[in-house]
């Protein structure tokens, strides 16, 4: 993705839907439709601060074949670097929006024979557009969603009328948890899971499956982490002969970005490999935070996912 | 006139157990049985629990059409695993055949009711393992779930694409289609969908030129 592909949006409608997850509607600015996505799609938000600039994906909750506007849906962060709270604290009806077009990192599987959904908190949001798509298919489905308390289940009403008894709730405050063997050693031949929330329950629900044999090709999660904090250090763009200092709490990528290097992307969350870039030297330790690279990749020491990942070293070089 | 390097025509490697699955469902037929013999004991020694939790659909080799293969063991050879030696495993289950219709049959109402972690196994026969496999496939069954082992004659089914008629236990490189009569190359394009190789007719340009024919798949 290069800035020259975003578009600009208008903040159309605001709604704070739960104590802590607001509901944005994002509508084309010139009038029209958007650009068609698929369920499971997420877009970035382009947040510019007098600051810094933050890329956010989110993923796209509102109904693939309704193309009038575009609807994510915001968590705070506890510990946000900043882009949650912007979203929070300073984006108002009628203001206007950079965004990136939208990408699918978490379509359905076409040939699936049921699928199995697990969502905890803001994970909810992908599959309120694949609930669109499945609504109207004939290949069986539910999904357990699971929220600390009822004041937390957003969007649940639109679920209900959506899936009705196919949502299956459960609320953290009354000990209600999802039996997550239970659950993975019953399924049908032919079923695919996929799990969006937070890491402890992806890594819960990926590593049932395994264990109850599920192979890897079925088991499909998604999760937009913000980048991990670390220390500050230097990094030099052999090819664009400029230095690049990255503060603890920005990411490489957002730093390279600073200085005006466009760097290609689609998920910032170190999952779909598209920024990954050759390190040329380094003198310390590459920090790794990504999914995508396989740990013989990460040994040999010579690429790097800008977007995730970080270093401790005096010195490091990027083919950029 | 083989037209060969085509790459949907299947390669299939020896069978190995997969001890991260955690049910097993074995077919075989006639020699492919000695392959499901040697999986089963592999199976045994890294998940001894593993045998209760499997399956074995089988059509013995005495008991199969199929002539003597040309890729398995000599005759001297250990006999071709026996319905009996299964029997003495401590299977969850063991059913015999006499032939591939009425095994597939009972295969695929197994698969009706089987769970997420199942792995199968496949070894006989490329048209058997074929015929298995499309039915897998309708279960969305996939390369991780899926093991075959091709062992026994070479004989294929063969599609034809003019009529649509498939002709079975052909051997020769060319063959007269059993509906519409066309002379077709067999081709090693390969339909998984289908489970057979796609026949066009031969002498579509020069009516009556046909090449020589042999029989190539044995």
């Amino acid at each position: 993705m290069s800035e020259a592909q975003t578009l600009e949006v208008e903040v159309t409608a605001i709604e704070q839907v739960t104590p802590l997850i607001k509901h944005f509607k994002l509508s084309p600015v010139a009038g029209g439709s958007m650009p068609a996505f698929s369920g499971g799609s997420h877009i970035v938000v382009v947040m510019r601060t007098p600051t810094r600039v933050y890329r956010n994906p989110y993923s796209l909750l509102s109904p693939p074949h309704s193309l009038d506007s575009y609807e994510i849906g915001v968590r705070r962060m506890e510990e946000s670097r900043g882009g949650s709270h912007f979203m929070h604290d300073q984006v108002r009806v009628g203001m206007r929006l950079e965004i990136a077009h939208p990408v699918n990192l978490f379509a359905l599987d076409k040939i699936a024979r049921k699928h199995l959904l697990i969502a905890g908190g803001i994970g909810i949001t992908p599959f309120m557009a694949h609930l669109e798509d499945l609504h109207s298919g004939r290949v069986p489905y539910e999904l357990h969603y699971s929220v600390r308390a009822p004041e937390h289940a957003a969007f649940l009403p639109r679920l209900r009328e959506r899936a009705g008894e196919r949502v299956r709730m459960y609320y953290d405050n009354a000990g209600q948890s999802i039996d997550f063997d239970g659950l993975l050693s019953a399924q049908p031949l032919g079923t695919h899971v996929y799990v969006c929330g937070p890491a402890g329950l992806i890594e819960r629900v990926t590593a049932t499956a395994r264990d109850c044999g599920w192979p890897d090709s079925h088991i499909h999660w998604e999760q937009f982490s913000a980048p991990p904090v670390g220390d500050a250090f230097e990094v030099f763009l052999a090819r664009s002969k400029v230095t690049v200092h990255v503060p603890p709490d920005q990411s490489l990528l957002e730093s390279i970005e600073a200085q005006g290097v466009e760097v290609p992307y689609l998920c910032r969350g170190g999952v779909c490999g598209f920024c990954q870039t050759r390190v040329l030297e380094v003198d310390g330790e590459l920090i790794h935070n990504d999914h995508f690279l396989s740990d013989a990749d990460k040994a040999k020491r010579n690429t790097i996912m800008p977007c995730v990942s970080r270093a401790r070293c005096k010195s490091l070089v990027l083919d950029l | 006139m083989l037209v060969t390097g085509i790459k949907s025509k299947p390669v299939y490697a020896p069978l190995r157990a997969d001890t991260r699955g955690h049910y097993h469902l074995m077919l075989g037929k006639g020699m492919g049985n000695v392959a499901l013999m040697r999986v089963l004991g592999e199976l045994e020694s890294a998940a001894p629990q593993a045998l209760a939790r499997t399956r074995v659909l089988l059509i013995p080799a005495e008991l199969s059409a199929t002539p003597a293969a040309v890729s398995g063991p000599p005759p001297e050879s250990p006999a071709a695993a026996p319905p009996g030696d299964f029997a003495a495993l401590g299977l969850e289950e063991l059913r015999v055949f006499t032939d591939v219709p009425t095994l597939l049959r009972d295969f695929r109402a197994l698969l009706e009711v089987a769970l997420m972690g199942t792995r199968l196994y496949v070894a006989g026969p490329e048209s058997f393992i074929g015929l298995a496999m499309k039915i897998a496939l309708e279960f969305d069954l996939n390369k991780d779930e899926i093991r075959a082992e091709e062992l026994g004659t070479l004989a294929r089914r063969v599609y034809c694409i003019h009529c649509r008629t498939t002709t079975e236990e052909v051997r020769t490189n060319i063959v007269r289609c059993m509906d519409c009569g066309n002379w077709l190359l067999v081709r090693d394009h390969y339909s998984r969908r289908l489970a057979a190789y796609m026949g066009v007719m031969v002498d579509a340009e020069a009516p009556g030129e046909r090449p020589e024919i042999k029989e190539v798949f044995l």
